[in-house]
């Protein structure tokens, strides 16, 4: 090993650099930060990020001049608070619950929030300010739904009781904030990760430290991208350049445009979006992982090397892994137990189907929160049309290749020839090509579905 | 059946299911299965289907909870506390 690659391998390994840690675990600083004191912190962060949260939606800042804002937002955080309480009561009291609600909690829960939504699409119009309250409840549900879900997870397997609302309202109103998928998933997982003495949490500290040195690589790296392929003039080094750019067009301006694109620059912009992409959610996830870690929750990345990934499963699982976290936790491993037990194949297809297809549109649906609040059908339609495919090629992707990996499994002479080498790089070529085609169904575009789908069939030259 | 032979027919069945680039020949039992690299995420959808056909376990009573089957160890517990209901 060479020297810059000795220095590379200290830089890379710095959460595991043993006088790092030893200086570390002895500053006052760590000592003083307790996993209670960590955990108090993070209580009244909640309630701020919170308070926030429900203020920020549906209102802008300037309309809190007036009263009636500041009351329908307000009460309408009490709400959520005490909604999020019951649901911890719930958990902690899981044993004592009605049948009914033991045997499929998540779908009582869900249920609640059609309820609600069913309300809101019903009442007459002139019931102004009650509607307004249980609008922002709404709005603020799809956030909270699949945390507080994983609360309602640690009550069904038994780990709630004895727990305090405070071990939960930390990761249902996080200060790390992230999108509707919980990085970390909840309680179970955390608590587990969690750093209990000073040594574990220097460690961890060292871990998100590295993780936002490499945010500030991934957008440095998308500042480059961003001036020499786009002349993205958001990019501070496309002046430098002066005019020189490649001039491959983003996918959603290709999507876009009316104008046709030549087919070569096409196929570039797809595997250039999948790399922008790719960068983009991992600058994201560590900023959420690295934020935990220097709360002392040592959970593993958000994105991890997705573009070496040599099968389709794989990259699923590195891409966006708390999203693939929750899609199994709350729709593929339910499906896997309930369904075709006696049909080992139809069983994993359905199981596949069930998150990969089922639950990540039900996700987005939620997602969509602003036509799913006003009933607006045309409009949900026009946004998750393009996602109906996109699901459905990801299912049947993931499921064959899940399939393929079945099959290989126990057999490591053989797999172990073709692991590597050409054969490597043909297979990762093969992912990128999957992800990079399927995302074309996948970027916003006001294209009908027979729009893109033409659009699409021109990528193979029909 | 005892835990010790419990033990060595799940770490048999496990070797059937290992990851082909796993480095380790030993299994240990406190170990996690995936962290280690024994075996991937996926693997844990086939000690359900084993658990179910060896010893009739059922996941749709028991409920799915992934850090039951995080270890052998985790494994042979939740096998024996189900024989024993």
């Amino acid at each position: 090993m060479n020297a810059s690659q000795l220095s590379y391998r200290k830089l890379a390994q710095l959460h595991e650099n043993e006088r790092l840690i030893a200086w570390l675990q002895s500053c006052r600083l760590v000592i003083w930060l307790s996993v209670a004191r960590r955990r108090q912190i993070l209580f009244i962060g909640a309630i701020f990020a919170g308070v926030v949260g429900a203020f920020s939606r549906q209102a802008s800042w300037h309309e809190y001049r007036f009263l009636t804002p500041w009351l329908v937002h307000g009460i309408a955080f009490l709400l959520l608070l005490g909604i999020i309480y019951s649901l911890y009561l719930a958990a902690v009291n899981f044993k004592r619950l009605p049948a009914v609600i033991r045997g499929r909690p998540q779908l009582c829960f869900h249920f609640f929030f059609w309820l609600l939504l069913l309300i809101i699409w019903c009442a007459p119009e002139q019931s102004g300010f009650s509607l307004a309250v249980l609008a922002v409840v709404a709005v603020s549900f799809p956030y909270l739904i699949w945390r507080a879900g994983y609360m309602l997870l640690s009550g069904q397997r038994g780990r709630a009781e004895g727990s305090r609302f405070s071990d939960h309202l930390f990761y249902i109103w996080p200060v790390w904030d992230g999108t509707n998928t919980p990085p970390g998933k909840g309680h179970d997982n955390l608590s587990r990760a969690e750093a209990q003495t000073p040594e574990a949490y220097a460690r961890a500290i060292l871990g998100g430290i590295k993780l936002l040195l490499l945010v500030a690589l991934w957008k440095l790296v998308m500042q480059v991208i961003g001036a020499v392929v786009y002349g993205d003039p958001k990019s501070s080094l496309t002046p430098l350049l002066k005019g020189f750019y490649l001039g491959i067009p983003r996918l959603k301006q290709i999507l876009g445009s009316d104008a046709s694109t030549p087919l070569f620059v096409m196929w570039v912009s797809l595997y250039l979006e999948l790399i922008w992409e790719t960068l983009s959610l991992a600058a994201k996830g560590h900023v959420w992982i690295g934020v935990l870690r220097l709360f002392g929750f040592n959970v593993f990345r958000n994105t991890y090397k997705p573009l070496l990934a040599e099968t389709v499963v794989d990259f699923w699982n590195r891409y966006y892994y708390y999203f693939k976290e929750l899609m199994m936790e709350f729709f593929f491993f339910p499906a896997y137990v309930r369904y075709f037990r006696n049909q080992p194949m139809l069983r994993m297809i359905t199981a596949v189907f069930a998150a990969a297809f089922v639950g990540n549109m039900y996700y987005h649906l939620l997602q969509a929160k602003d036509p799913l609040i006003a009933g607006n059908v045309d409009r949900l339609w026009a946004i998750l049309g393009a996602r109906f495919v996109y699901c459905f090629l990801l299912a049947s992707g993931i499921a064959i290749s899940m399939m393929r990996q079945q099959s290989r499994r126990g057999h490591p002479q053989a797999a172990t020839l073709r692991t590597g080498g050409f054969s490597g790089v043909k297979r990762i070529a093969c992912v990128w090509t999957f992800f990079a085609v399927i995302n074309f169904w996948n970027v916003p575009a006001n294209l009908t579905i027979a729009e893109r789908g033409r659009l699409f069939l021109s990528l193979f030259g029909l | 059946m005892d835990r010790e032979q419990k033990k060595n027919e799940l770490i048999g069945f496990l070797r059937t299911i290992q990851r082909p680039d796993y480095p380790h020949n030993q299994i240990d039992e406190d170990s996690s299965l995936i962290e280690s690299g024994l075996i991937d995420s996926l693997a844990l959808l086939q000690i359900v289907t084993h658990l179910e056909q060896a010893y009739d376990l059922d996941f749709r009573e028991i409920g799915f909870d992934p850090a039951e089957l995080r270890s052998v160890g985790s494994i042979l517990n939740l096998i024996a506390r189900e024989l024993k209901s």
